[in-house]
């Protein structure tokens, strides 16, 4: 019985070993494979991208891995090993500098040639300390655009689209609302027309270290603009972006900021891709919003996985070539970073979006809108509320805001 | 039949194909976790397997048979996370120190290189010299000669030798063969670490398989005495104990990456020696302690109401125990966000019913008692189930005595009813206290621990309680930091645990086990 026993246990041993041994697949499948990571727009232009042609490194084959959102993306990539991280990420720009100091990012140098596809700003985006990690991609903005039916031609300045929202408040909901990116990265423009720069740039293309916000200017334009006698909001700019779209969509606001990557839902409706900058105060000039690039990022653990050098090949081929801005271009909705991926933007909304960013924006530059204690992110929500919700006086937080902004910025020029 | 399924040689055959299956996978999870280099896991999967083995093929300990499995998830889900925890408490885990050290010298190595004034690159062919040394051809746009670069050496080659490809790029020469795509594939590993010579202070470095740049190195490694030198302007850095290599003259010149080092306690004490943080955390912990207290109170006494008037024979009584589940049958993260947007201020359904426009979460007061209700609705049926079956428990005997003898309903409740409820159900009182200590989902999915006033520099929301101020803390996007959010969630488990402990020591349900 107990032999009986001891056979029985050593059988169950030899297979489990063997179905082990079997079963057992290694963490990565190819060993010239690059893995890239996308986000659910992105993820699937690239699986039609390699479809089409996927010899853009000679021995080497790719496997693109689509996250369900941008933020499942980073969790991700937060959470990566040097096993299961991925050789390429395509990223936002303001992944760079925490991916960079995390360690997460390489370095890559391109030749002149494909340095040209792109401008410095661009190139600015993707770098941390004097280094590049990646290559843009495509241009990320949003632009402004007016219903016809409500508005018979494009402002010239803020006044005068809120002007054209007092004599028509009776039939709106709203004047100017936030329909794409969320009011703190869509909604920049609406901030620095009031005179709210998180930071500003220089004629050299350099951040402008002074201080980037004039608490009693941003009070004024907001008491001007946005608040009713009483002191309460008006009613033009909600502070909440909640039902924009819709509203938009219904004829119940006639001005909307739209993203670049949802232009053809109003397309579909019948709209047209009016497209500009929102108006500063000033008539004739642009209140600037974020005009940044998605790029595709390289990976330290491209070196870990074997695949360094091909990776960065394929970074050049396929974001850096003539060729790969082609076919990525004929794909992609969003207009391209590289200036021969900008001669196939094709639609009127691609080239929109491109003019708008080239008219009126900032780099989106995360090591400074990160901040320390409170970020650009949390900062602009809480003075809308506080100023369109609550009532607070607007001196009062605008003089928080600026004293927020300009420690962000001392910080942030420290890091850069 | 059915004693055959838990007897003879039918069980037996069950039981072998249940432990195959089992030793399979295990051994599977141990072979990927070795091959991954977590060894730890890597043991514990070994040790899982044979202790299975061991357990359920010999007769050797019959309540192990039972135990065991329970055993090994609290082992693998419970034990092991909080001793890693505890771990980490007591390093600097946070962006820009998450690597180890030997990796981050290494990043450091990499990334201590700058590229020559001119931004030099040139269009590269790799192959083999004469001598079969590794190296490029290239036009050398600087001196305007082709040349042939290995690790040692960098030669001139004539104009009229070399052999150009459709671009115009060098490809060969008599004493330069380029590898084909397939070598070159095979070779990635090695290229990212090739310098191929320039002059004495310069070299080329690959950057992909079809250009060079010229670089020089701007740091240097000296393993002796563990510092970095600046290669530039002969700087020392020094590790600073904290994760960095630290200039010797500028404390706050740090190189990036750095690494998670050990700092002890000093997570801890920071936590009541910063003003910064001790300040939020306080408040955080007096708000936890309320939320928690208040959520049992509510949940319990609404339960208890219920249970009570439905323990009496009315008509329709079956139907109002039917919906008073509902609640608890639902997804509780449905219900959460439901009743997230039946508080929004426009379009809420709250202030629709009133006529009301209250902001209910941007005000402090407003935020917290939406908290406070919303977790009623979530909670109070399982204390209405706990309760009912409570009450079946106390003999009518009790209350019937109590009654011939003069007593009022009031009294049999607080005198017979109540405190026998409260010594049947001060377990699971304390333990719903202790859950509602870490409902990390109501309050992050309803509120996101707001509102916080940004403006006034506030870090933590007005509705956070420990466990989503630790989150904030851990995965803040700009700078996560983990040791100190670990510091954090020791605390928590050590708060739960002594405020259950002496919940159970008060309830003197413990004696009940001893």
């Amino acid at each position: 019985m107990r032999n009986k026993r001891i056979g029985v246990v050593g059988a169950i041993a030899a297979a489990a070993l063997a179905f082990g041994v079997v079963a057992g697949v290694p963490a990565r499948a190819a060993d010239k494979e690059i893995v890239i990571w996308a986000d659910e727009t992105r993820g699937p232009n690239l699986d039609k991208l390699m479809s089409q042609k996927s010899d853009w490194v000679s021995g080497y084959t790719f496997k693109i891995v689509t996250w369900s959102s941008f933020t499942a993306l980073k969790t991700a990539f937060d959470a990566a090993t040097e096993k299961s991280g991925p050789d390429i990420v395509m990223a936002p720009n303001d992944w760079v500098a925490t991916g960079a100091k995390a360690g997460k990012l390489a370095a890559l140098t391109p030749s002149s040639k494909v340095k040209s596809q792109f401008t410095a700003g661009q190139l600015f985006d993707l770098s941390y300390k004097g280094k590049l990690y990646g290559l843009p991609v495509d241009v990320n903005n949003t632009g402004m655009i007016f219903n016809t039916k409500l508005v018979a031609s494009a402002p010239k300045s803020f006044g005068d689209m809120v002007d054209l929202y007092i004599s028509k408040k009776a039939s709106l909901k709203a004047g100017l609302c936030v329909a794409g990116g969320g009011n703190s990265w869509g909604g920049l423009a609406v901030g620095t027309a009031m005179g709210a720069y998180p930071y500003k740039i220089a004629a050299t293309g350099a951040v402008d270290s002074a201080d980037p916000v004039n608490a009693t200017t941003l009070a004024a334009n907001v008491t001007k603009y946005l608040l009713g006698a009483d002191g309460k909001s008006n009613g033009f700019f909600p502070a909440s972006d909640a039902g924009c779209k819709e509203n938009f969509l219904a004829g119940k606001v006639p001005y909307a900021i739209i993203g670049n990557w949802e232009w053809k839902d109003y397309l579909d409706k019948g709209f047209k891709m009016n497209l500009m900058p929102v108006p500063g105060v000033t008539s004739g000039t642009y209140a600037p919003g974020f005009g940044s690039v998605s790029g595709a990022l390289l990976t330290t653990y491209a070196a870990t996985h074997g695949v360094e050098t091909g990776a960065k090949s394929a970074l050049f081929n396929i974001f850096g070539s003539a060729v790969g801005a082609r076919s990525y271009q004929a794909i992609e909705g969003r207009p391209a970073a590289s200036k021969d991926g900008a001669k196939y933007s094709k639609t009127a909304a691609q080239k929109g979006f491109a003019a708008v960013a080239g008219a009126s924006s900032i780099p989106q530059i995360g090591i400074i809108l990160d901040g320390d204690k409170t970020s650009y992110w949390e900062a602009i929500g809480a003075f809308w509320t506080a100023v369109l919700v609550d009532g607070k006086s607007p001196t009062t937080e605008a003089t928080k805001l600026a004293a927020i902004y300009k420690a962000n910025l001392a910080k942030g020029l420290k890091d850069l | 039949m059915l004693v055959s399924i838990f007897r003879g040689k039918f069980a037996f055959a069950l039981k072998i194909i249940a432990l195959l299956l089992v030793n399979s996978i295990l051994v599977m999870l141990a072979q990927q976790a070795l091959a991954s280099g977590e060894y730890a896991i890597s043991i514990f999967l070994a040790v899982a397997t044979l202790s299975i083995n061991f357990v359920y093929l010999t007769k050797r300990s019959v309540p192990l048979k039972f135990f065991l499995p329970g055993l090994l998830f609290l082992l693998a889900f419970v034990v092991g996370p909080v001793l890693y925890t505890l771990a980490m408490s007591g390093f600097t885990y946070q962006t820009g120190n998450t690597l180890s050290k030997p990796e981050s010298i290494i990043q450091l190595q990499k990334n201590a290189i700058q590229q020559d004034s001119n931004q030099t690159i040139f269009d590269v062919t790799i192959g083999k010299n004469g001598s079969n040394e590794l190296g490029v051809i290239y036009f050398d746009s600087l001196t305007n000669e082709y040349a042939i670069s290995t690790e040692k050496d960098r030669t001139v080659e004539p104009a009229s030798t070399i052999v150009k490809n459709e671009y115009d790029i060098p490809s060969s020469s008599p004493n330069f063969e380029a590898l084909t795509e397939v070598e070159l594939a095979a070779l990635d590993a090695q290229i990212p670490k090739l310098k191929f010579y320039y002059n004495d202070e310069l070299y080329l470095g690959l950057e992909g398989f079809e250009a060079a740049s010229i670089y020089e190195q701007t740091l240097k490694f000296d393993a002796a005495s563990g510092d970095f030198k600046s290669l530039i302007n002969s700087d020392i850095y020094r590790d600073n104990g904290r994760g960095n290599f630290a200039n010797i003259n500028n404390p706050e010149d740090i190189l990036q990456p750095g690494w998670r080092t050990p700092i002890w306690f000093e997570n801890y004490t920071k936590l009541f020696t910063d003003q910064r943080l001790r300040t939020p955390f306080i408040q955080v912990f007096l708000w936890t302690i309320s939320f928690a207290g208040l959520s049992v109170l509510t949940t319990f006494a609404l339960g208890l109401l219920l249970a009570i008037a439905l323990n009496k024979a009315i008509r329709g009584r079956r139907f109002y125990r039917s919906i008073l589940i509902l609640p608890y049958a639902m997804p509780s993260v449905m219900s959460i966000l439901i009743w997230g947007g039946m508080f929004d201020t426009d379009f809420g359904a709250i202030n629709n019913l009133f006529g009301t426009h209250i902001a209910w979460f941007q005000n402090a007061a407003f935020a917290r008692t939406a908290v406070i209700v919303v977790n009623l609705w979530l909670g109070f049926p399982y204390f209405y189930l706990v309760a009912s079956g409570a009450l079946q428990a106390i003999p009518a005997e009790l209350s019937e005595a109590a009654a011939i003898d003069g007593a009022s309903p009031r009294q049999i409740f607080n005198k017979i009813t109540l405190p026998l409820l409260l010594k049947i159900l001060s377990p699971l009182l304390i333990a719903s206290f202790a859950f509602n200590f870490n409902n990390f989902n109501l309050i992050y999915l309803l509120t996101g621990g707001g509102p916080i006033a940004q403006l006034d520099g506030e870090i933590a929301g007005s509705t956070d309680i420990l466990i989503s101020y630790t989150y904030k803390i851990a995965f803040n996007q700009g700078n996560s930091n983990l040791g100190l959010a670990s510091a954090i969630s020791v605390l928590i488990f050590l708060l739960v645990a002594s405020i259950s402990l002496y919940g159970l020591k008060k309830s003197k349900v413990l004696d009940d086990f001893v």
